[in-house]
Parts: C-alpha cells; sequence; structure tokens
C-alpha cells in the first residue's frame, strides 16, 4: 500500500506522559496492551477504534502515546484509569500534549535538565525498619524494607528516614 | 477555597508516608488533604487535615465515637450502609463526610437522605477509586450511583467532596485528571471547584443569616 499524502492523512496528536515509580522497566508492548484495555473498557470498542491509541516511544521513564486529534481528553481520562502493566503497578502522569514527537522529546529534555539533583543516602530507618534507598528526587524517597520476605516497596521522603 | 482530597491513608494503611503524599500532592496541584489516622498538620505547604473513618460500626457506637472526636478538630468521615443506617448517621452532629455510597445498597440514598444531608450540612463524599480501578459492572454501577447521587445534589444542593482513597502515591490524581473523571459523571468544572471546596464547607462553623449586634 503507498504512502498517503500528507493532506490525505489522519491528525494526530502525541500526549507525553511520565510513569512512576521511577526506574519502572517499561516494555513497550506491554503498555500497549494496558492502555488498549483501559480505552476499550472505559469508552468501548467504538470508542477505542475512534481514539487510536499506541505507545510509540517509551524513554527516560516517560511514555509517549498517539491518539487520533480531538480525542486527546478520552485518551487521557483511559490514562488516569492505568494502574497496572504486567502485574507491575505503576501511574502515568499527564505532562502535555502536542501534534508532533519532537516538541515532546524536547520537553522530556528539558525535564531532565531541571530535575533536582541529590543522592540517596543509601540506606536508613523507617519505622524502626531498616530500608534500602531505590530512588531519589529531592525530597521523594522510595525504599525498600531489607529483609528475606514483605520487602516492599515504601514511599516516604527525605525527613521520615532515619540514618543509621 | 482549598482543593482537597477528602480520604487518603498514608502508612500504615498505605505505602506512602504522609509527608511523601504531601509532596506528590503539592506536584498534583492539591492544596490539602484529609489523611485518615494521621495527626493534622502543614506538611510542605500542603495542609494536612485529621481524618476519621467509621466503618462496620453500629449506629450507637458511631454515636459514641463521634462524641469522643468532636472537639479534636478531626474531620468525621463515615461509611455509608443501608438506608436506616444513613439517615440516622446524618442527624448526627459532627458527622462531616458520608462516604462509599457506590458501595451501599440501592436504595441506601434516596431523597429523603438527600433533604436531610442537605439541611445538617453533612457532604456526600464521590470517591473516585471505582472509577480508577473499577473495570466492567463495577465501574458502570458506582459511575451509575454516582450520577443518581449528583440528581439529588442539584435538587437539594447538599455539599460534596471529591477524593481518590490513595493508600500510595502512585493512586493520587491530578486536579486536571480528577476533573476529567468527574465529567464522566456529568460534572462540569464549577461543580468539581465546588466539590472541592466541599470539607472547608462542611469543617468551617456555619455562618448566621441573622448577626445580633449588640
Amino acid at each position: 500500500m503507498s504512502t498517503r499524502p500528507p493532506t490525505l492523512r489522519e491528525n494526530r496528536r502525541y500526549v507525553l506522559t511520565r510513569v512512576e515509580p521511577a526506574g519502572t522497566v517499561i516494555d513497550q508492548k506491554e503498555l500497549y496492551y494496558t492502555i488498549s484495555d483501559a480505552v476499550t473498557s472505559l469508552w468501548g470498542d467504538a470508542m477505542a477504534a475512534v481514539i487510536m491509541a499506541a505507545v510509540v516511544a517509551a524513554e527516560e521513564g516517560h511514555v509517549i502515546v498517539r491518539c487520533r486529534r480531538g480525542s486527546e481528553k478520552e485518551l487521557a481520562i483511559a490514562l488516569s484509569t492505568v494502574t497496572f502493566c504486567r502485574n507491575v503497578r505503576l501511574a502515568l502522569r499527564i505532562i502535555a500534549a502536542s501534534g508532533t514527537i519532537e516538541s515532546l522529546r524536547e520537553r522530556i529534555r528539558a525535564g531532565a535538565q531541571n530535575a533536582p539533583e541529590g543522592t540517596g543516602p543509601g540506606e536508613g530507618i523507617f519505622n524502626k525498619t531498616p530500608c534500602s534507598v531505590l530512588y531519589c528526587n529531592g525530597q521523594k524517597l522510595d525504599v525498600i524494607e531489607k529483609g528475606f520476605k514483605n520487602t516492599n516497596r515504601l514511599f516516604i521522603s527525605r525527613d521520615d528516614l532515619e540514618l543509621p | 477555597m482549598k482543593i482537597t482530597d477528602a480520604a487518603v491513608f498514608p502508612y500504615p494503611c498505605g505505602d506512602s508516608s504522609v509527608r511523601r503524599m504531601a509532596l506528590e500532592a503539592e506536584t498534583l496541584g492539591l492544596d490539602s488533604l484529609v489523611a485518615v489516622d494521621v495527626p493534622s498538620g502543614i506538611c510542605e505547604g500542603i495542609e494536612i487535615r485529621s481524618g476519621v473513618l467509621l466503618r462496620d460500626l453500629p449506629v450507637k457506637d458511631v454515636i459514641a465515637r463521634v462524641r469522643k472526636n468532636q472537639d479534636t478538630g478531626a474531620v468525621m468521615i463515615v461509611n455509608a450502609r443501608d438506608n436506616g443506617f444513613n439517615r440516622a448517621v446524618l442527624s448526627l452532629k459532627g458527622v462531616h463526610i458520608l462516604r462509599g455510597i457506590h458501595a451501599a445498597e440501592k436504595t441506601a440514598f434516596d431523597h429523603v437522605t438527600a433533604k436531610m444531608a442537605a439541611d445538617c450540612g453533612v457532604a456526600l463524599d464521590i470517591d473516585l477509586s471505582p472509577l480508577i480501578f473499577g473495570r466492567g459492572i463495577a465501574r458502570q454501577r458506582a459511575i451509575h450511583r454516582y450520577r443518581d447521587m449528583l440528581v439529588f445534589e442539584r435538587r437539594f444542593e447538599f455539599p460534596l467532596t471529591l477524593s481518590t482513597g490513595a493508600r500510595s502515591v502512585l493512586d493520587m490524581r491530578a486536579t486536571r485528571e480528577i476533573t476529567a473523571l468527574c465529567s464522566l459523571l456529568g460534572m462540569d468544572i464549577p461543580d468539581v471547584e465546588k466539590a472541592f471546596g466541599g470539607v472547608g464547607q462542611v469543617t468551617s462553623p456555619p455562618v448566621p443569616s441573622v448577626r445580633v449586634i449588640p
């Protein structure tokens, strides 16, 4: 099938989302199925066909999702109902929508430059439980409980963590 | 008006500390949180209001708990049950919010309870967690219940609050996302703004319509 001329192509929009918690390994295909499931579940097959959601890029903790122009709002609502991706808890925080992928990539780069720097303390004690710091972003710390079982990921702040 | 999430459950109920939730709330555009079983305070510029959630208790125990917490300044939240229970709770002085209407039985909220809520100044909570986490019939039922409740709200004008019921920072949603989710219920932006200020409305002392000047 030959490529359509630009004037006959469908107008698309791209939605930039940040994946939380930070450091989550994203499989683009799995995330596509998750988003597709969320869109279909919320809006039904007919509307999902209109939205035509697709994950076009997953890089640096961000995901760019494509949709048809005019259906960004519906896609955004569906994205806010995404809570799991293949048994991994996550949240997609919508940052921006644009007509080009490149402008969203610039946004990712700008965000990376403005991100607060800082390294975590490595380990500490939260609520009498020894924890290892997984991720640190300014005041925000993601820690994991030490031990053989019940090692849950906890979301705390720097002030919550006591240094050993 | 403060943009308030009317119910979050920090550690140990959830996996996030209240400070971290406050940091996240700041990023998401919220001004205050009602945190269940956490003391009041201000964290990172976000007002944390202590909340007491009463669930699965008979009316007698609810009365006792409300009386006990009346002077603490905590936001009293009661989980809805059957119609009789809801009517009894709505008439109690000191109850601020009735939540969980979506999970109560079909006849739990009718025009009489709506009128009582409006007269007693008790807010009805719209818990967005069934919309976020629910799929299929559970979400459809929740949307139907909330839409039904909003019909009464337009008629009787009782206060509304919005909550995410977040047990983790991952469950919290930005104001824009909450507004978008509320559009599924037929709420427009002024309705959502009003509901965001619902906690302040029910917890602040009522201004008398007639003031006596000595």
